[in-house]
């Protein structure tokens, strides 16, 4: 039996005219020429460096989390472009469609079950990697806008996986879609129910809801414009945001790692070009064996003229629903998720900290890593309340109660400040209250220009809170459960907004220190009014009805 | 020429026209450098133009939701009280005050079942679990979650109630106002 | 691990997860039926073939069933545009496929592999399974293909296939002349049952009945959103191979949480424990009646619960039914009687019996209204003893009560009806009746009440002083 020469064959091959001049370049040797020539000669790979600091590429600095992003997104992009063969975006289809890729299409079960987890999964992972950009301080000088860029991805793609739960058709994918377009129908200004938006001539079919959904409701046209926006508008828009992410990548020298003395660089052939893959193809297999293992759900048909109960947004979104419980909509729709997006990107221009970019230095930036933390632990913690423990009405079912059994009517709530008859007291006292209460909060820091000892300060505080909360429970006013929640809200609250900042920025230039406490405010404005509504049963601190103007 | 010239001299090349003094030179009422910037002004008016355009082009002019408007018929011949004339066709109750006019939404804000209304007992009641509404829509007992909601209600110029069930409003502070109510108080 | 370990590993899980994706999807339900199919129907033809006498015949049936054999297995369906149907059945019952079997009959004697029932009756021949399908009478999901999914029994298919002899129900939609149709008795006699028992006294059936309580004409529609789940717990139902009434099985949603069995919870349950509601004000600020709806437990067994299970499961709104597909019903006829007779016969064409009994005979209880039979009211009583005697309540038995009347008293009494408002209550903490005597003016005619209230009058009671 003639043996074959697999090398000599292979020379051939790689020579021969037709490789050639779809490959340019023959045999490869393993040199550093020819390492370099991988990548210069792709057009893929070219977008890369040729050679690499080591530091960055070990996978506990970077988690490897945009590129886990990036495959999912390509993987997305596949499975969802090989849907739309079976999918038409009309009523009376949608749900059919559905159906047959379930039970009749080859393999359709499995492409839609991987399109759904990974899209739930790049959510993850959007979320996971601008969690380590910012505990490496890798958003400071020179790469505060491509942080930027970052959030604006991240926005993107919770707005993709928003538009694309809708196509189903279903009942979970039409009240999900109800109760994230009314929240912008409660827009300031620029949604008909949000406030002062009735004053300059919003009506509920020409104001910013009417634009999204195409209608007055969700109906044939909201399927088709987001349909279009889920296949091809904001695709388009995330792929120029990822050219532009990945070029800034570059030309900011790649990785924030520090250098180091003597430190040689390495081949990205192989080296990063090998963890990139076994990343990609990681994320491939955990996908394909959880779309194997669980099927994406299916409710029945929707039906506009029966609401669920609970109707619930998907559950990236399910943390702002929760604060619907605490605040209006346009407060929980539109002001804050503003206010996230915004005082995200502005993060790197108030950080004028030279220190831990680039390492994990939890000792040196106590104030940036504490208060970005606490927004992420109170952005999955009300995930985690509004996804387990909300029930029908939205009463609260501990995970251990059934949906089935009957609960008592929630108390009756109160407002403290508002017009006549409205609210407790008048609101004329109530406006210049508050606001006087917030500059307070947000200047006070600064204006104490000596450190206070933050034990002694916060062990005086929470004494005073207990006291005031003895009373109260003496007095019958409130039970120990109220007295709880006011120990932890305002702790907290005292806590992270005042003894943390006057500890560590009030040293900030004015400009910054403006900004940087005008978030904090925000933030503990959540924690205050949850407490004022777990403790007292106050439902607005101040409302103005004739404006729509509550909070 | 009556006589030939043995040494033709070449034919002489061609002579330019005799150069006439150069005209004055007509000076543009825009330098280069403003022309430019004309240029690029009147492209960024198309952009900015065709952005506007976009935007307006995102609201559509026609809308395929039937319609929800209906004509409740003159004011007039509505007694003070809760009329149950439009219930079964349009699902709405059209309640006459001693001011004016409200249309409330027939269904229930608990699972959506229709209530009845109950003169003797000044209340709305639903079949289905119970829920106990006033007059105005507040939910006095029972499963329900929030108060019935009212549709605008508008008077027309010919005297008649012009319905539209696409506009809603429940909350107290709203909902007894315009357009969700329609004054109407003959001498 | 290497990185080249690593490469190589993660390209062999990639390769075998998708192998594994592959092969559980090739592997589907539906195809080990269909090629058991094939396989029995050619096993038949064989014996045929060894059985035959001319040898032509018998290669001929050699061959058909060698054809049989090999056919290829796909997934079969017949669409019905009218209907908006794309019934999958036929893909596992391929006995029912008239392209794979043209007789439409076989010998097989078990599902999936039996040939549809009664071929041969006017039922079957005069709805051709290319114009109906199979879902507009069994219901179910038709799009699926897999064995529960497609008979309906999983959460969110809200109408799964009818059971027994609900599937008269079906007939109901399409043939308004379903009570004189054969084949469609069991839905008849479900009406039947509806108008004898007073039903429409309180649930109108498209306008036509009483207001007091929900409209039945879309029941079959009512989606499971609007049953309470703490209340279709209490639903108790004996089924074939129970020995008692027991609990739905599977929590909301599932294979016994359906419309026909909420229905049936009424007819065969004590509405009262079904939908207890709050009578004692417990969980809300005001007491709530339980559901008013009375007894009937005793009244009617469980055939006739299941024939008015099978009409009503007729009544849809949401299924447009093509005007070519709809049969009308013949104008309906009253009887010609006149005086008490035709008093009685108005007496049930209203419904009147749904408060007050058969042929007005015994009345019906309305909850925490006083009248006979209760406990002196004692607020010391505990809950229990309590809810026994509010749930008796005041039976309005007629003949007990109008013996006082005139002739033009008892038409004004009809005519204006008796608001709840001035029952004399049990508890007075206690709810409000939830039942009333409704205003009939302008719904009962003149000489229909004349009618009703000479009837009336000669059933009552005579007291000593002979009235």
């Amino acid at each position: 039996m003639p043996t074959l020469d697999i090398e000599k064959i292979k020379k051939e091959i790689i020579d021969s005219q037709i490789w050639r001049s779809v490959f340019r370049g023959g045999l490869w040797k393993d040199t550093p020429r020819d390492r370099a020539g991988h990548i210069i000669g792709n057009v893929w790979l070219h977008l890369h460096p040729v050679k690499v600091r080591p530091r960055a590429l070990k996978w506990a600095y970077t988690w490897g989390m945009g590129g886990i992003s990036f495959a999912l997104y390509l993987s997305l992009t596949l499975t969802g472009v090989l849907l739309m063969f079976y999918y038409r975006p009309t009523i009376g289809l949608a749900y059919q469609d559905i159906k047959d890729l379930e039970y009749a299409v080859t393999l359709g079960m499995f492409l839609r079950n991987a399109h759904r987890w990974a899209a739930q999964a790049m959510v993850v992972a959007v979320i996971a990697h601008m969690v380590r950009v910012f505990l490496t301080g890798a958003y400071k000088k020179p790469r505060e806008f491509n942080w930027g860029i970052g959030v604006l991805l991240l926005t993107l793609t919770l707005f993709l996986s928003f538009t694309g739960y809708l196509l189903p058709w279903d009942q979970l994918a039409i009240w999900a879609v109800a109760v994230g377009t009314n929240m912008a129908g409660a827009t300031p200004v620029l949604g008909n129910e949000g406030p002062l938006g009735s004053l300059v001539g919003m009506r509920i079919n020409n104001d910013v809801r009417f634009t999204l959904l195409g209608g007055t409701m969700v109906g044939e046209n909201t399927l088709l414009r987001f349909y279009v926006m889920h296949c091809v508008a904001v695709p388009l828009v995330v792929g120029i945001l990822l050219i532009l992410h990945f070029w800034r990548i570059r030309k900011d020298s790649f990785s924030a790692a520090p250098y180091e003395a003597n430190e040689e660089k390495v081949d990205v052939w192989p080296h990063l070009v090998k963890r990139e893959y076994i990343g990609a193809a990681g994320t491939t297999i955990f996908i394909m064996i959880w779309s194997i293992l669980q099927n994406a759900p299916l409710e029945a048909i929707a039906n506009p003229n029966v609401t669920t109960n609970p109707s619930k947004a998907p559950w990236y979104f399910v943390g702002l629903q929760e604060l619907l419980v605490y605040f209006d909509p346009w407060i929980a729709g539109v002001l804050l998720p503003g206010l996230i997006i915004v005082g995200l990107i502005a993060i790197p221009y108030i950080d004028t900290n030279p220190k831990g970019i680039g390492t994990y230095a939890w000792k040196e930036r106590p104030f940036a890593i504490i208060l970005f933390m606490l927004g992420i632990v109170m952005w999955f913690t009300l995930i985690a309340i509004g996804y387990s423990l909300r029930g029908p009405n939205y009463a609260w079912y501990w995970p251990w109660e059934s949906w089935a059994s009957l609960k008592a009517a929630p108390a009756a709530t109160w407002s403290v400040f508002g017009p006549k008859g409205v609210g407790a007291y008048s609101m004329l006292i109530g406006i210049p209250l508050i606001g006087g209460l917030m500059g307070g909060s947000i200047l006070a820091p600064k204006l104490i220009q000596k450190e206070l000892s933050g034990k002694l300060v916060m062990g005086g505080f929470l004494a005073a809170v207990a006291a005031l909360a003895a009373i109260g429970m003496a007095l019958g006013k409130m039970g120990a459960t109220e007295g709880a929640f006011l120990l932890f809200f305002l702790g907290a609250s005292f806590y992270f907004g005042f003894v943390l900042p006057q500890r560590h920025i009030r040293t900030l230039d004015w400009p910054r220190y403006l900004v940087t406490m005008v978030l904090v405010v925000c933030t503990m404005g959540i924690l205050l009014k949850m407490c004022a509504r777990l403790t007292f049963n106050i439902k607005y601190l101040l409302t103005i009805p004739s404006i729509s103007m509550n909070i | 020429m009556s006589e030939t010239n043995p040494n033709p001299s070449p034919d002489p090349a061609p002579v330019a026209a005799p150069v006439a003094a150069p005209k004055p030179v007509v000076k543009p009422d825009m330098s280069r450098g403003d022309f430019l910037w004309a240029g690029w002004g009147m492209l960024a008016a198309l952009f900015a133009a065709s952005a506007a355009a976009s935007a307006r082009f995102m609201f559509p002019n026609v809308i395929y939701e039937p319609s929800q408007k209906f004509n409740a018929g003159p004011a007039a011949g509505y007694d003070v009280g809760v009329s149950t004339k439009w219930l079964n066709e349009q699902r709405v109750w059209i309640v006459r005050t001693p001011t004016g006019f409200y249309a409330m939404w027939a269904r229930c804000t608990h699972l959506g079942c229709t209530p009845n209304w109950w003169g003797d007992q000044n209340r709305f009641k639903c079949p289905c679990h119970g829920s106990n509404y006033t007059l105005g829509g507040d939910v006095i007992a029972g499963p329900a979650p929030m108060p019935l909601w009212r549709a605008k209600v508008v008077l027309a110029p010919t005297g008649d109630l012009i319905v539209d069930k696409a506009v809603l409003e429940n909350k107290p502070g709203k909902r007894e106002n315009a357009p969700y109510f329609a004054e109407y108080a003959p001498a | 691990m290497s990185y080249r370990k690593a490469f190589i590993v993660s390209n062999a899980l990639m390769l075998a997860a998708f192998i594994w994706a592959f092969v559980k999807d090739f592997r589907a339900e539906w195809r080990p039926y269909q090629a058991k199919y094939y396989e029995m129907s050619a096993d038949v033809l064989e014996k045929q073939a060894v059985a035959a006498k001319d040898p032509k015949k018998a290669a001929d049936l050699k061959a058909e069933a060698r054809k049989m054999r090999r056919s290829p297995l796909e997934i079969k369906q017949i669409i019905v545009g009218d209907l908006g149907r794309f019934d999958r059945c036929v893909t596992c019952h391929v006995g029912m496929d008239e392209y794979a079997n043209p007789t439409l009959k076989n010998d097989f004697t078990e599902n999936p592999y039996k040939s549809h029932p009664k071929v041969d009756a006017a039922l079957v021949k005069a709805h051709p399974f290319t114009k109906f399908g199979c879902t507009s009478c069994h219901s179910g999901q038709g799009l699926a293909t897999q064995v529960e999914p497609a008979h309906g029994w999983v959460k969110h298919w809200e109408k799964p296939m009818l059971k027994g002899v609900h599937i008269q129900g079906a007939c109901v939609k399409c043939h308004g002349n379903f009570e004189t149709l054969k084949g469609a008795e069991v839905a008849a006699a479900g009406r039947k049952l509806f108008n004898s028992h007073g039903c429409q006294g309180c649930h109108a059936i498209n306008g036509w009945g009483g207001v007091m309580s929900v409209d039945l004409g879309d029941i079959a529609d009512k989606p499971f959103e609007r049953i309470a789940g703490y209340n279709f717990k209490r639903v108790k139902i004996q089924f074939e191979g129970d020995k008692a009434p027991r609990e739905l099985a599977n929590e909301h949603h599932n294979s016994e949480w359906n419309i026909q069995n909420w229905i049936l919870g009424h007819i065969v349950n004590d509405p009262a424990e079904v939908t207890p509601n709050d009578p004692f004000a417990h969980l809300n600020a005001e007491p709530i009646p339980p559901s008013g709806m009375a007894n009937f437990t005793k009244e009617i067994d469980r055939e006739g619960a299941d024939a008015i299970v099978a009409y009503l499961s007729g009544q849809t709104k949401e299924e447009k039914i093509p005007y070519r597909y709809h049969v009308p019903a013949p104008a309906p006829k009253e009887p010609a009687l006149t005086g008490a007779a035709h008093g009685k016969f108005v007496f049930s064409k209203y419904g009147c019996q749904g408060c007050h009994g058969i042929d007005a005979k015994q009345g019906r209880r309305r909850f925490n209204a006083a009248g006979e039979g209760q406990k002196e009211f004692d607020d010391k009583l505990p809950e229990a003893e309590k809810f026994k005697s509010m749930n008796i309540g005041a039976e309005p038995t007629l003949p007990k009560l109008v013996g006082t009347y005139t002739q033009e008293e008892l038409i004004k009494k009809i005519e204006g009806g008796v608001p709840a408002i001035e029952t004399k209550k049990w508890s007075a903490k206690g709810p409000m009746p939830m039942v009333y005597m409704p205003a009939w003016k302008g719904k009962i005619s003149k000489q229909e009440l004349a009618d009703l209230a000479t009837w009336l009058r000669s059933i009552a009671v005579k007291d000593d002083s002979g009235f």
